[in-house]
């Protein structure tokens, strides 16, 4: 792997060379406590010290809703509606959810690619950050606290600057194209970057080995947990909206008013929503709350066999955004009979 | 460079024939509009395709044609929803959209050498026909062969007709045909459900596959009758039903399972074997 060290006075410029590449999506502040993705122009709101957005960055690649195709209402064919997004470039991606990306693309890059995710995964510019841990983060268990694929830059804070670990060819040509605005890696930056990996592994609040639990949720079907917690849910969707592998979408045909064309369209969907298993006559096979509440807790724990880890990248966001606090992680450690 | 076809695009068909079965299904030909396709798309019995009518929707929907017939397919449609509403109202000549087929199928290559039990009830008939007319086109790769058709009363037997017309072929080809009604007083054939006439069948428990379609409750009862008489579990094939929506892995409403053994119906299935159904929670 090629390494760089981009110094803290020479970041600014980084960023507005990267802007040169096509939209720049990165995370911002947006109230007293929360923080978006959104596109920047002036990369001074850009927040290097963010916990986590409230989306995932997938809503780039999936956006929540989306036009699949026109059509005429003369003959059944349809005509792709698919909007090219240009070259873009998400600034500041976490290493739970670069990986999260690459669970998705697990789903939607497969022997039957999903055709409007593959172009615009194809479109994406991805700079990762590292991060710090805060109370709802255990993607260390989930073996999500680094990512060593799936990014074209990736930037770990040292005390003067970051240290750039180079993922791609795409990586390769952006560091080369502003190449005056790099250092060498010094030995004292490498003993920084470890000395921070370190205090980082500290710094989590759990280390189990959660292998088991896929099956205990299977034996622990039973549980009280299940009726005390779905108890609470509200299903309004909150933990998989915000989840950065959940991927359910629905589609719907829209007619136009005028009665002779219309449009296909696709939107996020939730395993949460009552409607979500339900069938022509009637029949819902997951009809209650409770069914539906396992049923996340059975997906997201589920073994992704192309990353050989969970669904889940243990990002909290279900956790620090259920409006009812339900904690997700929490109930994951009852089930393995840690607390 | 050129990218690959837009996996949710559709065929253009053209509807051939409308043959209402009973009061809410009717039996729809259908022709690809582009011969090049048609030519070129061949299906496994057990698999299905996604049916769509621009501006209503799309629903999934299991063939149930022989597949050994090139170009053409049926498909047998309950009038359910929004979508198969409109689909009834087509006539000769109308056009839907197709794609697929999607799904794993029955594994027929499994089967050969074999004696075949088909067990259908309700809209199960739909998906067991196709493996049905394919056995009788491949007549010299099977066994004996039997075929339960259960409904709850005679006007509901999907194709009570056509397998009662086959009666003669039957006889000359060592087929058994069997049609009961649950709950049909004025029903002067069999009564009672499928699992109750397993001793009338001509196969050989040591040498049979068995494919079973019908509502969830019918599994259970008929894994335990067919275990009784000695088939093998591990020929024992269900095809299931969920809400297929995109058919290829990815819109998740047909999931199923648990952490452990997490699956889409629509590609991991909808056919299952015995020891997928009695280990899948939520399955059966």
């Amino acid at each position: 792997m090629r390494y760089l060290k981009l110094p803290h006075e020479k970041r600014r410029e980084f960023l507005i060379e990267l802007k040169g590449y096509g939209i720049l999506y990165a995370p911002v502040s947006i109230s007293e406590k929360n923080f978006d993705y959104k596109k920047v122009d002036d990369v001074d709101t850009i927040r290097f010290d963010y916990n986590r957005t409230v989306l995932p960055p997938r809503k780039y690649f999936f956006p929540p809703n989306e036009t699949l195709f026109k059509f005429d209402k003369k003959d059944c064919r349809l005509i792709d509606a698919y909007e090219d997004p240009g070259t873009f470039v998400i600034f500041g991606m976490h290493p739970c959810d670069i990986i999260g990306l690459r669970v998705l693309d697990s789903r939607f890059i497969d022997d039957q690619p999903d055709t409007y995710y593959k172009r615009r995964r194809e479109k994406g510019i991805i700079i990762g950050i590292d991060c710090l841990p805060d109370e709802y983060c255990f993607c260390n268990i989930r073996d999500a606290d680094f990512a060593d694929r799936g990014f074209d830059l990736f930037l770990h804070e040292l005390d003067d600057g970051y240290l750039i670990r180079v993922g791609s060819v795409m990586g390769h040509k952006i560091v080369d194209a502003c190449d005056h605005l790099f250092e060498a890696i010094k030995a004292e930056d490498i003993s920084v970057m470890t000395r921070k990996e370190r205090e980082k592994q500290a710094m989590f609040q759990h280390y189990e080995n959660w292998d088991n639990l896929r099956y205990l949720l299977e034996l622990q079907d039973s549980h009280p947990l299940w009726e005390r917690e779905s108890e609470k849910c509200i299903s309004c969707g909150n933990c998989t909206l915000t989840c950065p592998t959940c991927r359910c979408y629905d589609v719907q045909d829209v007619p136009e008013l005028d009665g002779n064309g219309g449009k296909r369209i696709r939107f996020w969907d939730s395993c949460q929503y009552r409607e979500h298993g339900l069938v022509a006559g009637g029949h819902n096979f997951r009809d209650t709350k409770l069914d539906r509440f396992k049923n996340r807790y059975q997906c997201k724990n589920a073994y992704c066999e192309t990353m050989t880890i969970s669904y889940c990248v243990g990002c909290g966001r279900c956790t620090q955004f259920c409006p009812t606090g339900i904690n997700y992680r929490k109930n994951l450690m009852e089930i393995r009979g840690d607390e | 460079m050129m990218q690959s076809r837009n996996i949710y695009d559709t065929h253009v068909c053209r509807v051939l024939r409308v043959y209402p079965l009973t009061d809410t299904e009717k039996l729809f030909l259908f022709r690809f509009e582009d011969p090049s396709i048609g030519m070129n798309w061949r299906f496994k019995p057990g698999t299905f395709v996604e049916l769509s009518q621009p501006g209503v929707g799309e629903v999934p929907i299991s063939i149930c044609s022989s597949s050994m017939r090139i170009g053409f397919f049926e498909l047998c449609i309950r009038n359910a929803g929004r979508v198969t509403q409109k689909i009834h109202s087509l006539k000769p000549g109308d056009t839907v959209g197709i794609r697929g087929p999607y799904g794993n199928g029955f594994p027929m290559e499994k089967f050969e050498g074999r004696d075949l039990l088909l067990v259908a009830a309700g809209l199960g008939m739909a998906p067991l026909r196709s493996v049905f007319l394919y056995a009788l086109d491949n007549r010299w790769q099977f066994g004996n062969i039997t075929i339960i058709n259960a409904a709850k009363t005679g006007p509901e037997l999907l194709f009570m007709h056509e397998l009662d017309a086959m009666r003669d072929i039957a006889e000359a080809e060592n087929i058994t045909i069997l049609q009961t009604t649950t709950r049909d007083e004025r029903w002067g054939g069999l009564k009672g459900r499928a699992a109750t006439h397993l001793d009338k069948v001509n196969v050989d428990p040591n040498n049979t596959a068995v494919a079973l379609c019908g509502p969830p409750h019918m599994y259970k009862s008929m894994f335990e009758e067919l275990m009784r008489r000695g088939f093998d579990p591990r020929r024992i094939f269900v095809t299931v039903e969920r809400r297929m929506k995109c058919g290829v892995g990815k819109c998740g409403h047909c999931n199923i399972g648990t952490a452990a053994n997490w699956m889409y119906v629509c590609k991991d299935g909808p056919v299952f074997d015995y020891y997928d159904m009695i280990s899948t929670p939520g399955l059966i």
